[in-house]
């Protein structure tokens, strides 16, 4: 496939911070990369940087294999971006905001006019085009921020973190809009702390922190890297400590947390660890409200690598 | 022409304000053009004046009490003092001229006998005096060159009834002069409020550190895209300044066509040019748009009472003065005070104009200077 961006040892300093350290990442054609990392894990530094927006120490960065610069126009006209912050013109209506986003790339009138209305059909706010910002809430001001920076269609798109403080149904809609734009053909950057939707949507991910890269792949690759192969949770149950330590010596188990009346066992791997459990329960006579089963998460993973969670 | 439509826009969210200042500098005109007429004309007070003669009334005092009564309203009340200090403090009396007995055979003989009075000490009195006075100077020259007394007082006469008359060669409109420099003194207000307030307001906007991010990585070169903006404002300001121009020729006629009138133009468009340099540096400087309102409340309304766009510069404390010779304002008024008192346009006359120019385009050039310093401090913290 096709390398659209290379980062070789990218190297972000501010002062004596190493907010990015020695990074080295390919993105291709046609995939949804995820950078996923906890906050200040570096993520968006690294495409601050990418776009020119910030100077960096080392390193070298091409995109569309051009070296990138401020003043590489060419390059920058396939690019779309789509900031963490919401910035639009407060004093401009929804339809003003991107026909001046839209026009800083495309000069063609009536192309933009066009473009225009795909982007509003694809953030669903083909309604609201005569509101002004103030009107919207900040689901839509959200739809409104995407559609700005995707309106000229551009090839390579980098969307950071897009949905902090969506509602679902704005969230959903912002998935679909994503997808439809890969189906499209643009390769997209995501950068998020939600690894629901890095494993909805990428089609690789990288996980960062403290600017490092800690693990990359494709989903199934990275959730290997766990030791874990499957997490039974219990919830609204009371255990003593013989109950515990006999759970505790199934032969799967790796570790068991116990508080708050919920349980959490992880096992190493192995078939019906579930059915084990359920039976023991049922053996035991002992009462709960919930008893589920899941497949290892990128959280997990992170877990793993770092020895804290993706949240924290 | 993107970035063009939307600072027009922007702008247009912002015509209110705009209006608001307009209609500020309209209404000060229309008042200022009533006020002026009220003051056409006025008709001179005689004081009103009390003369104590205790010489006889004859000869040079005879002439002298003809000549004071002729140029005052003589006032008669009973001969006591205490009438007389009444009617001093209630001010039914302005002057009191007691000439002493002997005043006459005195004078005559160069014994300076000394006329006593009482004064109310406003400028009635004063002009009560000053007419006494002018009597008592033409008579001691004369009456130090020897001659008798009926000689003496034709002498007196003569001198004392010739008119002066006075020609006035200045061609100045002084009255329409006036009416349009205190028009353009008092734009340097809403010339300054406006254009700030509008370009800062609207230029915080598109340099919102947002907004900025995605101008930056867009395909528009950077400084294509700064000179679209400074375009977009440099046409704002000149659509003001025209509109304030014509404002000034429907108020004022067709005194705006001499050459008067295109020195004011000149003088206003250099100063609308460096309000927009200062608009520039505040916004590159101020991040919130809520601080905007107030500081250009203090630039223009200080500058504008600082400086004499409200208050005639004559009526300022030399201090004041002194302080508003750091503000382009200053020179900017001081330019109009100028073109009303031109009566030529010759080098020597118009050299004062052209220096003053040359200040205000010095301030222009001193704020992009400064503007420049700024971005390049904030593009280092990058």
């Amino acid at each position: 496939m096709k390398k659209i961006i290379e980062v070789k040892n990218l190297t972000k300093e501010y002062k004596s911070l190493k907010a990015v350290d020695d990074l080295s990442f390919d993105v291709y054609e046609g995939e949804i990369l995820g950078l996923l990392g906890p906050n200040g894990s570096g993520k968006s530094t690294t495409i601050n940087t990418i776009l020119s927006l910030l100077n960096f120490s080392k390193g070298s960065i091409k995109i569309m294999g051009k070296e990138m610069t401020p003043d590489l126009y060419e390059v920058k006209k396939e690019i779309g971006v789509v900031f963490q912050e919401v910035a639009v013109f407060e004093e401009l209506n929804v339809y003003d905001n991107i026909d001046y986003f839209c026009g800083l790339y495309i000069s063609d009138r009536k192309l933009r006019k066009e473009y225009i209305q795909d982007a509003l059909e694809l953030v669903g706010l083909e309604e609201f085009q005569k509101y002004m910002p103030k009107q919207l809430s900040g689901g839509l001001l959200r739809r409104l921020n995407i559609a700005c920076g995707i309106a000229h269609k551009p090839k390579i798109i980098f969307l950071d973190e897009p949905t902090v403080a969506v509602d679902p149904q704005s969230r959903n809609n912002i998935i679909e809009g994503i997808r439809t734009l890969r189906d499209r053909g643009a390769t997209i950057v995501y950068t998020t702390h939600y690894m629901e939707e890095v494993e909805m949507l990428c089609d690789r991910i990288i996980i960062l922190d403290k600017g490092h890269i800690i693990a990359e792949g494709t989903l199934d690759e990275l959730k290997s890297l766990a030791k874990i192969e499957e997490k039974v949770t219990v919830e609204g149950i009371v255990l003593n400590n013989k109950c515990l330590e006999e759970i505790n010596s199934f032969k799967n188990v790796q570790d068991m947390k116990y508080g708050a009346d919920i349980l959490v066992v992880t096992y190493k791997k192995g078939k019906n660890n579930l059915l084990e459990l359920i039976d023991y329960l049922k053996d035991a006579k002992l009462q709960y409200d919930k008893i589920f089963s899941e497949r290892p998460t990128l959280n997990d993973v992170f877990l793993e690598l770092t020895g804290k969670d993706l949240r924290d | 022409m993107i970035i063009f439509k939307a600072f027009l826009k922007v702008l247009n969210k912002y015509k209110a304000t705009v209006i608001l200042y307009t209609v500020i500098l309209v209404f000060f005109a229309g008042f200022n053009m009533k006020d002026t007429k009220s003051n056409q004309g006025f008709i001179a007070k005689k004081p009103d004046v009390l003369i104590v003669n205790n010489d006889t009334n004859q000869g040079l005092t005879k002439d002298l009490i003809d000549y004071i009564s002729k140029n005052v309203n003589i006032i008669s009340i009973e001969i006591d003092e205490d009438k007389i200090n009444d009617a001093v403090f209630y001010r039914n009396v302005n002057y009191v001229i007691y000439i002493p007995e002997k005043f006459r055979e005195d004078f005559l003989s160069n014994k300076n006998p000394k006329i006593e009075i009482k004064s109310t000490g406003d400028y009635q009195a004063s002009l009560a005096s000053l007419i006494l006075e002018r009597y008592m100077k033409v008579a001691t020259i004369y009456n130090n060159k020897g001659m008798d007394e009926a000689s003496l007082i034709s002498n007196i006469n003569n001198t004392l009834n010739k008119e002066i008359e006075v020609e006035v060669t200045s061609k100045l409109d002084n009255d329409n002069l006036s009416k349009l420099t205190s028009f353009y003194n008092f734009s340097n207000y809403s010339f300054l409020a406006a254009v700030v307030f509008i370009i800062c307001l609207v230029l915080t906007s598109f340099r919102d550190e947002k907004i900025n991010k995605r101008n930056i990585v867009s395909s528009t070169n950077y400084k294509k895209f700064n000179q679209s903006l400074l375009f977009a404002n440099i046409f704002f300001a000149c659509l003001l300044w025209l509109i304030y121009v014509l404002l000034s020729l429907i108020l004022f006629g067709n005194i705006v066509f001499t050459l008067h009138g295109l020195l004011y133009i000149i003088n206003s468009f250099f100063f609308i040019m460096c309000a927009v340099t200062i608009a520039i540096l505040l916004a590159n400087i101020i991040n919130n748009k809520d601080a905007i309102s107030g500081i250009v409340n203090v630039i223009a309304l200080g500058s504008s009472f600082l400086c004499g766009a409200f208050v005639p510069m004559d009526f300022l404390p030399q201090s004041v003065i002194k302080i508003a010779h750091i503000l382009p304002s200053y020179w900017f008024i001081k330019n109009n005070e100028l073109i009303k008192t031109l009566e030529t346009f010759s080098w020597v006359n118009i050299k004062s104009f052209m220096f003053n120019l040359a200040i205000i385009g010095g301030f222009m050039i001193m704020f992009i200077s400064l503007n420049n310093l700024v971005s390049k401090c904030k593009r280092k913290k990058c």
